[in-house]
């Protein structure tokens, strides 16, 4: 399948460094940022990789945690590739080991690590760093180890504690739902979650980043727009070096996007990709885990509020009414937030993230999800292809948002 | 020629539904193969109209760059950049000319001239900030109805995906390629 309807196509599928040192000039993006999507282009040419072969991990993962630990009695079992997850491989395994009080014990982990190339290229140590800035302040995994070169395991990669509890509770349909978009939870549910995911995302807001080593993290000025240049730089990027079709909807909001930047007064930890699918419950219904930090920046809480807001993204009540999260109505996700963090909604500026997320939702779903799956670089191929599906209704609504805020 | 592709198709979603799957084992592989399954039942509702899908498409975008063109060259003398992409599309009509019955061309031809005038309608549209304010509101207005088209065609190509929470107001894909008597519409 290596045809090339235009210079454009070919250029994108053949990268020189010619052409890559033009994108890198174009777009503004933070430095890490650069260099993971730098890193994906160099190995864009590279052959195929097979995803379901993952018995080559067994070993490397049993030399890197020896070394790492220094315990050469140590033993890695039941390595296993987890289901569900949409950008990284995700596995699973038990260390049998000494713990830090000298006792043996068998220790449930799991693997996070990028496949050849990802529908959302980041950079293994910077979300090791904003998981460990979290640890403590807001309930995620706890990080032990981190590869974020890929030396030791073959692509870059964290380990993490397995955290046992339900992503996605059972269904109307007993379908599952790709990536947790348009999940469904009994009202019992709604009410036990709904007050403490909001509290968590105003947690996560507080979070006094400048205390933290996030040395991965380019540190906006307050009351600049600087946050939302390379925000908006690394989508645009995204969107550049992997579409397959160009698109005029697309473009359109690009500019808007870049004629309408609001100033980032204050900015906080955003965590990127806050919604139902990425969270976690106990048997006590109480939320244990907060997933999938990899797209972390410093800017504006809008962001995480739109996102988590998004119509696409949240499954209906009862009466077919769509809920922010698939937990509760909009206007009461955003009251509540503004009772739990002390931040006011400015609904100027949440109307210009719901445009932002829109176009991140139709990055990522219709441009690099199809990218990866044409280039054959991940495990999930047909997954890859059949997700383009959501990037087109994003599409659809961010037309449709435009028309109404221009 | 038999059998039709549609045959082919049922034919790969029935086995993977009632051989493979339930003869899997590994979680994720399931999972995998119930995503192969439901893409194979949404290549039936859509194979037949990729052509016309595509030779829609084409009419529209040439439609609308001659269009923007003519509006365009009718505000009066434009900066170089805009220039030259409306010479890049006048050299890409000498390829693929408006005139020209596009439906005797193969998938292929028309998927790369598609291509192309997607390509260069979304370099006019960046250089809107370049256009004169009445030159840029003109501009904007003949599109948005384009956007409008194009958008709602593509929603409903991706309907049977089953992302879209308004799937139920979204019209099929044939209703908007097909008129009542069943012709493409816009054709001339």
């Amino acid at each position: 399948m290596n045809k090339y309807y235009t210079d454009t196509l070919a250029k994108r599928a053949q990268p020189t460094p010619d052409w890559i040192a033009q994108v890198r000039a174009r777009f503004p993006v933070e430095k890490a940022i650069d260099e993971v999507f730098t890193r994906k282009l160099k190995n864009r040419t590279q052959a195929p990789r097979q995803g379901m072969d993952f018995t080559r991990l067994q070993q490397p993962l049993l030399h890197f945690l020896r070394e790492q630990t220094g315990q050469t009695d140590l033993d890695v079992r039941n390595l296993q590739r987890l289901s569900g997850g949409a950008s990284k491989e995700q596995f699973s395994f038990t260390l049998d080991w000494s713990n830090s009080s000298g006792e043996r014990e068998s220790l449930p982990l799991m693997i996070r690590m990028d496949p050849g190339e990802s529908i959302v290229e980041t950079h293994r140590l910077r979300e090791c760093q904003v998981l460990k800035a979290a640890w403590g302040e807001v309930p995620v995994p706890e990080v032990l180890w981190t590869d974020p070169e890929g030396e030791h395991l073959g692509q870059p990669a964290l380990i993490a504690g397995f955290l046992e509890g339900t992503v996605q509770p059972p269904q109307p349909d007993n379908d599952e739902r790709m990536s947790g978009v348009g999940l469904y939870f009994k009202p019992d549910l709604r009410a036990a979650l709904a007050d403490q995911f909001v509290k968590i995302l105003a947690d996560i807001h507080a979070i006094d980043w400048r205390k933290k080593d996030l040395s991965t993290f380019d540190a906006p000025p307050a009351n600049s727009v600087r946050a939302m240049q390379t925000s908006l730089g690394l989508w645009e990027r995204a969107w550049y070096e992997d579409t397959l079709s160009a698109h005029p909807v697309m473009e359109r909001a690009a500019l808007w996007l870049r004629e309408n930047m609001p100033t980032v007064n204050e900015p906080v930890l955003v965590h990127g990709d806050y919604r139902s699918g990425n969270f976690m419950y106990d048997v006590d219904l109480k939320i244990n885990a907060i997933f999938d930090w990899e797209l972390a920046y410093l800017g504006d809480y809008h962001d995480d509020l739109a996102w988590a807001s998004l119509p696409i993204f949240g499954g209906p009540d009862e009466h077919g009414n769509t809920l922010a999260s698939s937990l509760m109505p909009t206007e009461e996700f955003l009251k509540k937030y503004e009772q739990f963090s002390g931040n006011r909604v400015d609904h100027d500026k949440l109307r210009y993230y719901q445009v932002f997320s829109f176009y991140k939702i139709s990055v990522i779903a219709a441009a690099t999800s199809i990218r990866v799956a044409y280039s054959r670089k991940t495990h999930l191929d047909a997954m890859m292809n059949f997700s383009g599906g959501i990037g087109y209704v994003g599409i659809s609504q961010l037309n449709r948002l435009l028309d109404a805020v221009d | 020629m038999t059998p039709e592709i549609e045959q082919f198709l049922s034919g790969m979603k029935k086995t993977m539904e009632e051989v493979v799957l339930p003869n899997l084992t590994d979680r994720f592989a399931q999972e995998q193969a119930g995503i192969v399954a439901a893409t194979l039942g949404f290549l039936s509702t859509i194979h037949d109209k990729v052509f016309h899908y595509e030779l829609f498409e084409n009419r529209e975008y040439k439609d609308i760059l001659q269009d923007v063109i003519s509006g365009l060259e009718n505000s009066g003398e434009q900066e170089n950049d805009i220039q030259e992409v409306i010479s890049k599309i006048n050299k890409h009509f000498s390829k693929d000319r408006p005139e020209d019955q596009s439906a005797l061309r193969p998938y292929a031809f028309l998927r790369a001239s598609n291509e192309t005038m997607r390509e260069l309608l979304c370099e006019l549209i960046q250089l809107q900030p370049a256009m004169p304010a009445d030159t840029r509101a003109q501009f904007e207005a003949r599109l948005k109805p384009f956007f409008r088209s194009l958008e709602t065609r593509e929603r409903s190509w991706v309907k049977g995906l089953g992302f879209d929470p308004e799937a139920d107001q979204q019209a099929d894909i044939a209703e908007l390629l097909y008129d009542e008597k069943g012709f493409l519409r816009g054709g001339k």
